[in-house]
């Protein structure tokens, strides 16, 4: 198209031909960030050693130790969160803005720091350590003190998750359901949980990475049982690089699958509901 | 039917978020006019129960016990459930659950459409869906918020006429808020809110007739409003009004003496072109000079200048035989009885 088809003062061809000039930088550019962070991936299939692909000795303990106890961390961190990520959404309490801020802390602590304030509050010369350890319970190397570790990791990452999808359930739903004859606890169930699945689907695939992946924590706090990152660490000092592939596959074959489903069932949900 | 209508007396006082004390009559199909901003929907959910206020019926009841049914603007269907799933929500689970929603499909006419999810149906048919949802717990009092801000024009008179018919069939009270005053004439009952408080109320053929004050005939359509006084209420017939340039016939009003301030409303529908050389008698003659003019769908809207800024509306056969540019002389004339009087404020 030429520009004398829009008359004089139009010039429609050259503006055209600048935006093809440069069409391709923005996929180029994009296609270059997908490469930089999916490389380091590919890279994991050339380095196994497939011919001599084997577990090293208790990396199979440390699996079970993972998969059973992320389990567990992440069943109590969503019973627990989900009340607390509710009431961030839908109360009106006065100090609500301080709890708010406050729920950011265990976020921004690097976890390392976080294991020490950890080990300090509930190990076992602490006060709150002896009281469970009068009760039998110990919070250090053990594997309650695993799931702590874990739950301080993730539950803070459920929250924040939940707590937006709650506030993305538009409120006149709720005050509707009301109206129709249900009761809080009912609208809860039938209106604000449906509706808010796909961001808490979201919440718990970050909870369950968070959980399995957590290494700094886990560290301070609960070494032993080993589970899966602290394995992996310990292979690669003891053993070295080729002792830690078959983990790390097992690892990713665990971890991200649950979040890669929800994530992809949620996307067809979404387009499907709105 | 407009005789055996179902009535319900209203009244609800409250202070936070809005200054709110409302006694209203709620006879057959009601409307309840406003403007945006005066709490029309902050009195209908204060009316569920949905915001703290002192209300009677049902007051001492929780919202999810209180016999009324209430539709938001946009409906409020749940998304993530089909048409008769919606409808299904507020009956009890029993086995007959899904053929009772589907017998209240049926009658709004939408059993067809029963699996559709909300993102599928159009606004009529959401608002359709909305109500058999709401009449599936059988209430005694509806409330309808809005009804007609989510409809398109083309469709909006047919399913309005449709709402209605249907409210009618149910046979329940129901109360609509609204500024649309196309929709108060199809009320059995109307009323006007204004600063927090009711200000009129009536049959729509009154209310419109006789709007009580200048916000209320605003509301109601009116576009022209004068101020002036009583100069004549001799013979028990007419009314002379005057203002600075300008003196107009009414119709007589009892409690009108000679010096007291009123405001005068005009509609601009009501303003006539008074063709040269026509021999009827005009009551109420003046001279304008058009400042601009809009189409405005079949008709013009012409804005005048003369002894007091008017506005009139001229059917587009008038306006073209009169070939009406800007910058024109005119002869316009009004009614009396197209004069309406309201005591100044």
């Amino acid at each position: 198209m030429r520009s004398a088809d829009y008359g004089p003062g139009f010039p429609v061809y050259r503006v055209t031909a600048g935006f093809d000039r440069f069409r391709w930088m923005g996929p180029a550019l994009a296609g270059l960030v997908f490469v930089f962070l999916l490389a380091p991936f590919a890279a994991l299939i050339f380095a196994t050693d497939w011919h001599d692909f084997h577990f090293a000795e208790g990396d199979l303990g440390a699996i079970r130790t993972s998969l059973l106890y992320s389990m567990l961390a992440l069943i109590i961190s969503v019973l627990a969160g989900t009340p607390l990520a509710w009431w961030l959404a839908r109360g009106q309490g006065r100090g609500k803005w301080f709890f708010d801020a406050l729920l950011m802390l265990p976020l921004l602590t690097p976890p390392l720091a976080l294991g020490i304030l950890l080990s300090s509050f509930y190990g076992p010369y602490s006060p709150v350590g002896t009281l469970f350890s009068h009760a039998g319970l110990y919070l250090t190397n053990t594997a309650p003190a695993f799931i702590l570790a874990q739950i301080y990791g993730a539950m803070p990452y459920y929250i924040i998750a939940a707590r937006a999808a709650f506030e993305g359930v538009p409120r006149e739903l709720e005050q509707i359901s009301q109206t129709l004859g249900r009761n809080r606890l009912q609208t809860f169930w039938q209106v604000t949980l449906p509706l808010a699945r796909i961001g808490l689907s979201a919440g718990v695939a970050l909870a369950w990475v968070r959980a399995m992946g957590e290494f700094g924590i886990v560290l301070i706090v609960a070494y032993f049982p080993e589970g899966i990152p602290v394995k992996l660490w310990v292979n690669l000092q003891d053993i070295g690089l080729s002792a830690v592939y078959p983990l790390l596959w097992i690892f990713f074959l665990v971890a991200v699958p649950l979040p890669l489903w929800i994530g992809l069932r949620a996307r067809r949900q979404t387009q499907a509901l709105f | 039917m407009k005789q055996s209508a179902p009535a319900l007396h209203i009244r609800c006082r409250m202070v936070q978020p809005l200054a709110l004390d409302i006694s209203l009559q709620v006879r057959g199909f009601t409307v309840l006019l406003g403007v945006s901003g005066v709490g029309k929907s902050t009195l209908l959910k204060a009316i569920a129960g949905l915001l703290p206020a002192q209300v009677s019926p049902y007051g001492d009841l929780a919202v999810e016990q209180r016999p009324i049914a209430y539709l938001p603007q946009g409906y409020a269907l749940f998304p993530h459930l089909r048409a008769w799933e919606n409808v299904a929500f507020p009956l009890s689970r029993s086995a007959h659950r899904r053929t009772d929603a589907l017998a209240l499909l049926q009658r709004v006419g939408l059993e067809d459409l029963a699996n559709r999810f909300p993102s599928e149906l159009s606004g009529g048919q959401k608002q359709r869906v909305a109500l058999a949802r709401a009449l599936a717990r059988k209430p005694r009092l509806l409330l309808l918020d809005e009804p007609t801000s989510a409809l398109d024009m083309a469709t909006r008179d047919e399913v309005m006429d449709e709402l209605v018919r249907e409210i009618y069939e149910f046979g329940i009270p129901v109360l609509a808020v609204s500024h649309d005053p196309h929709l108060a004439m199809l009320a059995d009952h109307m009323a006007i809110l204004r600063d927090g408080r009711i200000v009129q109320e009536g049959a729509p053929t009154e209310v419109f007739a006789r709007p009580g004050h200048v916000a209320s005939a605003r509301l109601l359509g009116f576009r022209n409003f004068l101020s002036g006084r009583v100069i004549d209420s001799e013979d028990e017939s007419h009314l002379q009004v005057a203002g600075s340039d300008w003196q107009l016939q009414a119709e007589w009003q009892a409690g009108l003496s000679v010096g007291t301030s009123v405001q005068l409303a005009l509609r601009a529908e009501d303003i006539y072109l008074q063709e040269t050389g026509a021999t009827h008698f005009c009551p109420n003659p003046l001279s304008v000079q058009v400042k601009a003019c809009r189409k405005e769908g079949l008709s013009m809207r012409l804005y005048l200048e003369g002894p007091t800024p008017l506005e009139m509306l001229l059917p587009r056969p008038q306006a073209e035989a009169a070939q009406i540019s800007v910058g024109n002389f005119l002869k316009v004339c009004v009614q009396p009885r197209h004069v309406q009087i309201m005591t100044a404020e």
